[in-house]
């Protein structure tokens, strides 16, 4: 096994009503560390479900994920404890309404990692300060704009200083003019090396910042490959398709 | 202003005379005391029994839980709390000696029943997005629910603990019932000794109707502050 791969699936799958709804069906994803994987697909493909599963928000029905070699689809294995090395960033932020940006940040590192206080403090305003908050940090996220929600939404689970970072639809529901500085956020933590899994439907982000693009239609991966390849090159008459449609 | 004179010698016969406004103050302290301590422990075992009810949905493991919580909702909410009072006076607690803590528990373990279902309706009432949020983050279910979903519910239901310890304040006149010398029994004594059926009765009605405003006041005030995050 190679020690570069990060997640790894072998034959996921996730039924509904007993397989009458397949919204995964069977599919093999390799991570490695450094790469930018984005999914791309039309709506109900199961590329949301994929994401979801890595992190066992979804179990899925079939298959398995490995996690840095360990199969995190074990029920024996506690998997909190993988998931704080797996960020997440949600479509709808899920900021905690009931807590400041800075205790939102901070409260995972305390509990969880044991860290001081002072600790999670210095490491989450050094954060704020890289995506341009660090003046918002004893605000509410009712005080925050849709953009600055999500900005803080990533720097939440970098504070966990996870491994790989997974991305659901982070922008989708931003206001048009919100886009932009989320995206800048997320290219500036791909260039700074991270791991991502990214779905979006953001193609002109795909095209740069991806290091591979995935595309996906009815549980299943159609089609794979670089950016060029997939934009510029499509072998599969569904991702022709698709792309003709959202290009 | 005859009558007027009569009436203050008639309140100093009631009340000042032997010392008898002491009863009513110890009295109203009980009140208090039983009232705090019912909706404290209330909310604890409405609070365990909503985070069984809700984890239960989706987890085989907590049904006979779920069960026991379900005969402990249908036994407390389908039987009178003077009756409630009388088991624990007479049959639980026979050998207590403290009234008051057996008037407290009994209280609580009635509200907690009513609470219960109050707080599950504000852990529903939270975004589901929270709870995914707190496990993607790493935090177990139930941690979740502590750091994150409770905090919320609770302010989405702090009116509904607030009418709860209203009622529970008023409730708790019955606590007389099992020699439990609360502000109501007292004036109860009072009037039985001095023959005055009026006033030590309204006096009564009007600390209780203080005590109402004053707590609907106070909630208002907290609710508002509490709302600040909402801003």
């Amino acid at each position: 096994m190679n020690d570069n791969v990060i997640i790894r699936t072998e034959g996921l799958c996730k039924y509904y009503r007993g397989g009458a709804i397949r919204a995964l069906d069977g599919v093999d994803v390799e991570i490695q560390k450094g790469e930018v994987v984005v999914v791309i697909g039309p709506s109900g493909s199961g590329k949301s479900t994929l994401l979801r599963s890595l992190n066992l928000l979804e179990i899925p029905t079939k298959g398995h994920i490995f996690f840095e070699d360990v199969d995190i689809t074990n029920p024996k294995l506690d998997v909190n404890l993988y998931r704080r090395k797996m960020g997440m960033v949600f479509q709808h932020f899920n900021l905690f309404p009931h807590m400041t940006v800075l205790r939102n940040m901070t409260i995972a590192p305390i509990k969880l990692l044991k860290k001081t206080p002072e600790e999670a403090e210095t490491k989450a305003r050094e954060l704020l300060k890289l995506v341009g908050l660090e003046d918002r940090a004893e605000a509410y996220p009712s005080q925050l704009s849709g953009g600055q929600k999500q900005r803080v939404a990533i720097v939440r689970s970098l504070c966990m200083e996870p491994d790989v970072m997974l991305f659901d639809e982070p922008t989708s529901a931003l206001d048009p003019e919100m886009v932009g500085e989320v995206l800048d956020v997320m290219k500036n933590l791909a260039e700074s090396g991270m791991t991502m899994a990214v779905v979006t439907h953001e193609m002109g982000f795909a095209r740069e910042v991806a290091t591979r693009v995935i595309f996906m239609d009815e549980g299943q991966i159609i089609e794979e490959g670089t950016p060029q390849e997939i934009f510029d090159n499509p072998q599969n008459p569904r991702t022709q398709s698709f792309l003709s449609k959202v290009l | 202003m005859e009558w007027f004179n009569k009436w203050t010698n008639t309140l100093y016969n009631t009340f000042i005379v032997d010392d008898r406004y002491k009863t009513l103050i110890t009295g109203f302290e009980k009140t208090i005391l039983i009232t705090l301590g019912a909706l404290a422990l209330g909310v604890v075992i409405g609070t365990i029994v909503a985070v069984i009810k809700v984890f239960a949905d989706g987890n085989k493991k907590l049904r006979p839980l779920d069960f026991l919580c379900n005969i402990y909702l249908t036994i407390i909410r389908g039987t009178p709390v003077v009756v409630q009072l009388l088991i624990s006076f007479f049959i639980i607690f026979v050998s207590s000696k403290d009234g008051t803590v057996v008037a407290i528990i009994t209280f609580g373990v009635n509200s907690g029943a009513y609470v219960a279902e109050t707080i599950r309706s504000g852990i529903m009432a939270v975004d589901s997005g929270q709870m995914e949020a707190g496990r993607a983050l790493g935090f177990s279910k139930l941690r979740t629910m502590q750091y994150i979903i409770l905090p919320q519910a609770f302010k989405n239901i702090l009116p509904a603990i607030g009418n709860e310890m209203i009622a529970l304040l008023k409730e708790t006149s019955v606590a007389g019932y099992v020699a439990v010398m609360d502000i109501t029994k007292a004036a109860n004594q009072i009037k039985n000794t001095t023959y005055d059926h009026i006033n030590p009765i309204l006096l009564v009605a009007l600390v209780y109707l203080a005590l109402v405003m004053g707590l609907t006041k106070l909630l208002s005030v907290f609710e508002r502050r509490l709302r600040k995050s909402e801003r």
